[in-house]
């Protein structure tokens, strides 16, 4: 009785059957294919958004700014309160700056979105220090005031050959600037040389005011400001104001200059005494958090191939000799914790609209094969095995999960970048591996739920069916 | 026409009962179609609000994001500029969403004398006076290496993790903050403190360099008794909740300068939006497609429903009357549907909460409601294609026309 078909003519007459249930009644068809499509769409979008979106979400973390410091090892114990330090000047150590490209060649170099290097000298201002255009030079009371010099953008040659592009403006996000930010070099000036005609000679370089320093002492954009380092009065310097910063932080009180200038400005030819880095991690769990000293060969290597901060903080110290890379653990714990949640939210979300698309997927699918009692009586009747009949319904419902699984993915796709853009401003790439999850769950979920009604529908006797019974 | 009414009514409610009963299978599949889009809805919804409220209390891991300083902040006078300690009971820590955290802090340097019987030595240092009992909460983030701090401790001393390994680095029998030639902001207060415990933490900012003492203590041994160098609050809340924070603190304060630290303060709003508008971009495309999911899965259903239109025409019944005996079944089927996926989503919800949170999502009553209602309009206008229904001729149902 419950022979599968085997000849040419019975399969031929299969696909026949298959391809009749499509074009018979093709509302019913459309209308089932339409809620598998709506709900795998559901699930696609949700796929594609948080698989996409785990990483994105880490980046915009990185808007809380640096989450490591790298000071010098031998360094004597600033003496800063709000901002300013009160070591003698001679006081401390430096960094080379030259170093810094090597940043960039450690084994996690492409999650280092940024670094900066600082130097601070606290100067003052001397006699007649303000030129602002149009009005006669102006004096500022004798008082001291923190220079720093840092990179605003700076190229950065990297020993493969490129540069990276980097500083203030990447490792600070929240820094704001009224006007322009300093530029490194010192723009190129046409000097008039009497009779000889021109020449063209490096101009002033270029700073930024702090807010509060300049409301105080009413600087402008476009002003020309002279300090002078606290420690050697005669080694003056002016600048031209090119833009107004506010931080919120300390930075609103002092001056900011290209890193080049202030080392000049305080005897250090390419020193610097701090360097801020952003670094793209994964959240320290408790593996994390273990010691690497304590750790078995096997486990270094684990730990050394994951970005976890504190693997970073070790990769950068072996290229820096000489100093400390302590993380922010202010930004990088909460950073940590927040992400971990916000990503287990997404896949709990994403669950949730999978369960939700599955069993309404299921439904109307177990629907469809309800329906159908009296196509299956008459099936029975003409002397179909039970077999044969499952199998039909299985082929049916499984052409019907490729169709409205393939429609549904694109249209999934749709969905997820309009939310992709929306949200993070950059849509999510299709993905292969969504797909075939898709499809997949699709034909999964179709079988599942045709499958109690299909059970069923192999016991019926055609008799009472057929009589409508 | 009393009776005649009741019995119509009767008569309409026995053939909804009929229309519900007569498929066990059909009546099954259309409860779970509801029942799941009902569920998912209310988890959903309930864990969208859960979920807004409780990352902002997250972001308080950051640590404080509002600073009270004082307002004459010119730097020749900055070290000296202090706040008066009883500036601490005008603010007020009640902010919208929960309580405010502050914390006062004393700021000056002194030095830190390594005694030993041959050579002592001497650091210079920051010193911060506090509330250390508080330290946790306002910098959660700390890593605390060698022990909490002991409050029972008579003199207890916190040392920043630099700080500590430079004294570590030396021998000493006993450690001792003494003024010396670099202290700064002294107002003249001479005696001197000895450390009675130590304990040590890491946290990658200036603090790492700090020594830390009980406020209360620093007062009186920088002779600046009752007076503040800084409050550090961390605000609960929302961008706008911390900012309406701040313009009520400045009104109470109008001697002290309330500034938010940035860094957080826009970092943690610029994160938040993004959030919040995923989970709503995401909650609402569930909740719409799996709306139109159940819709389809319903309209299949009641496209079978021809041959019991016909029927009803046959013998008479009128095409509104029809269409309101099938609409009352779907507000049935929905109102069913609904409150037995909302009971389920309850337990979704506690348990997506304690997934993503570790702590069970506090069930919104409203939540339920709107779920129930949402899926009893999800069953009715999925019952709208039924309006074809009244086209539908008897004569041609019965002749198995299609």
């Amino acid at each position: 009785m419950n022979r599968a078909p085997t000849s040419a003519t019975t399969e031929l007459m299969f696909l026949r059957l298959v391809a009749d249930s499509f074009t018979r009644r093709p509302r019913r068809k459309v209308l089932t294919t339409a809620a598998l499509a709506l709900g795998m769409a559901v699930v696609t979008a949700a796929l594609s958004v948080s698989l996409d979106v785990g990483d994105r979400l880490a980046s915009e973390f990185r808007s809380l700014g640096a989450n490591l410091v790298v000071t010098p090892a031998a360094d004597s114990l600033p003496l800063e309160i709000g901002g300013v330090d009160y070591r003698p000047v001679n006081a401390g150590a430096y960094l080379p700056e030259s170093d810094l490209p090597k940043i960039k060649t450690v084994f996690w170099h492409n999650n280092i979105i940024a670094f900066a290097p600082v130097l601070e000298v606290s100067a003052k201002f001397p006699i007649e220090t303000v030129f602002a255009p149009g009005a006669p030079p102006r004096t500022i009371p004798e008082m001291p005031i923190v220079v720093i010099g840092t990179w605003a953008a700076h190229p950065v040659p990297l020993p493969d050959g490129g540069t990276f592009t980097t500083g203030i403006t990447k490792t600070n996000p929240w820094f704001r600037v009224d006007g322009k930010w300093f530029s490194d070099q010192r723009p190129i000036e046409r000097f008039n040389v009497g009779s000889m005609g021109h020449t063209y000679l490096p101009g002033n370089p270029e700073c930024v005011a702090g807010e509060k320093l300049a409301a105080r002492r009413s600087l402008h954009i476009g002003d020309q400001v002279v300090v002078a380092p606290a420690a050697d009065v005669q080694n003056m310097q002016s600048c031209d104001v090119t833009g107004i910063l506010s931080t919120g932080g300390a930075e609103d009180d002092a001056l900011l200059m290209s890193l080049s200038e202030v080392q000049r400005l305080a005897g250090k030819p390419g020193q610097y005494r701090k360097l801020y880095l952003s670094a793209l991690t994964k959240p320290e769990d408790a593996f994390g958090r273990r010691d690497p000293t304590t750790m078995k060969p096997a486990e270094v290597e684990r730990w050394m191939c994951t970005p976890y901060i504190s693997s970073i903080a070790a990769s950068i110290k072996e290229v820096l000799p000489g100093t400390d890379v302590r993380v922010i653990r202010r930004v990088a714990e909460g950073e940590g914790t927040i992400l971990t949640r916000v990503r287990a939210l997404l896949w709990m979300v994403t669950l949730a609209a999978l369960l939700a698309a599955a069993l309404a997927v299921g439904a109307s699918s177990a629907a469809s094969v309800i329906e159908r009692r009296t196509e299956i009586g008459l099936m029975k009747a003409l002397g179909a095995g039970s077999g044969t009949v499952g199998f039909l319904l299985a082929a049916e419902q499984l052409l019907l999960a490729f169709v409205g699984g393939g429609i549904g993915y694109s249209l999934g796709i749709v969905l997820a970048r309009l939310v992709g853009q929306r949200i993070f401003g950059v849509a999510p790439a299709p993905s292969m591996l969504v797909l075939v999850a898709v499809l997949v769950l699709a034909a999964g979920v179709t079988l599942l739920g045709s499958a109690i009604p299909m059970r069923r529908a192999s016991r019926y006797e055609p008799a009472p069916i057929m009589r409508g019974e | 026409m009393g009776a005649q009414g009741t019995q119509n009514r009767q008569m309409f409610w026995r053939i909804v009962r009929r229309l519900l009963t007569a498929n066990r299978g059909r009546l099954f599949v259309i409860l779970l179609a509801l029942g799941a889009g009902a569920a998912v809805t209310s988890a959903l919804l309930n864990l969208q609000v859960d979920a807004k409220r409780r990352l902002t209390t997250e972001f308080r891991r950051f640590g404080a994001n509002v600073l009270v300083t004082p307002s004459d902040v010119s730097r020749a006078s900055a070290v000296l500029n202090t706040l008066p300690a009883s500036i601490m009971d005008r603010i007020s820590l009640e902010s919208k969403s929960s309580r405010a955290t502050a914390d006062p802090f004393l700021y000056f340097t002194s030095v830190l004398n390594l005694k030993t019987a041959q050579s002592p030595s001497q650091i210079p240092v920051v010193v911060v006076g506090t509330n250390l009992s508080k330290l946790d909460q306002i910098s959660p983030s700390w890593q605390w290496k060698r022990m909490m701090p002991q409050l029972e401790a008579e003199r207890p001393c916190i040392l920043g993790v630099r700080l500590s390994s430079q004294i570590l680095k030396r021998k000493w029998d006993a450690i001792l903050l003494a003024p010396g030639a670099q202290s700064k902001n002294l107002g003249g207060g001479s005696n001197s403190y000895e450390c009675t415990e130590l304990s040590e933490f890491s946290s990658g900012g200036p603090e790492d360099d700090q020594f830390f003492m009980p406020l209360a203590d620093a007062q009186r041994y920088s002779g600046m008794e009752e007076r503040i160098s800084v409050v550090q609050l961390s605000v609960p809340g929302t961008a706008r909740e911390v900012d309406e924070y701040i313009a009520a603190l400045r009104q109470r304060l109008p001697d002290a300068e309330v500034r938010p630290i940035r860094q957080f303060t826009e970092g943690e709003s610029k994160i938040y939006s993004r959030i919040s508008g995923l989970l709503t971009a995401t909650v609402v495309i569930v909740l719409l497609l799996t709306g139109l999911c159940v819709m389809a899965a319903m309209t299949n259903v009641a496209m079978e429903r021809r041959n019991d239109v016909g029927l009803m025409k046959a013998i008479g019944g009128a095409t509104r009357r029809v269409l309101r005996l099938f609409l009352a079944e779907a507000a049935l089927l929905g109102f069913a549907g609904g409150m037995m996926g909302a009971a389920a989503g309850i337990f979704l919800s506690i348990w997506l909460g304690k997934q993503v949170f570790g702590v069970a999502a506090q069930p919104r009553l409203i939540v339920y409601p709107v779920a129930v209602a949402l899926t009893m309009i999800v069953a009715i206008l999925s019952a709208y294609p039924l309006r074809r229904l009244a086209g539908v001729r008897p004569a041609s149902v019965f002749r198995g026309e299609a």
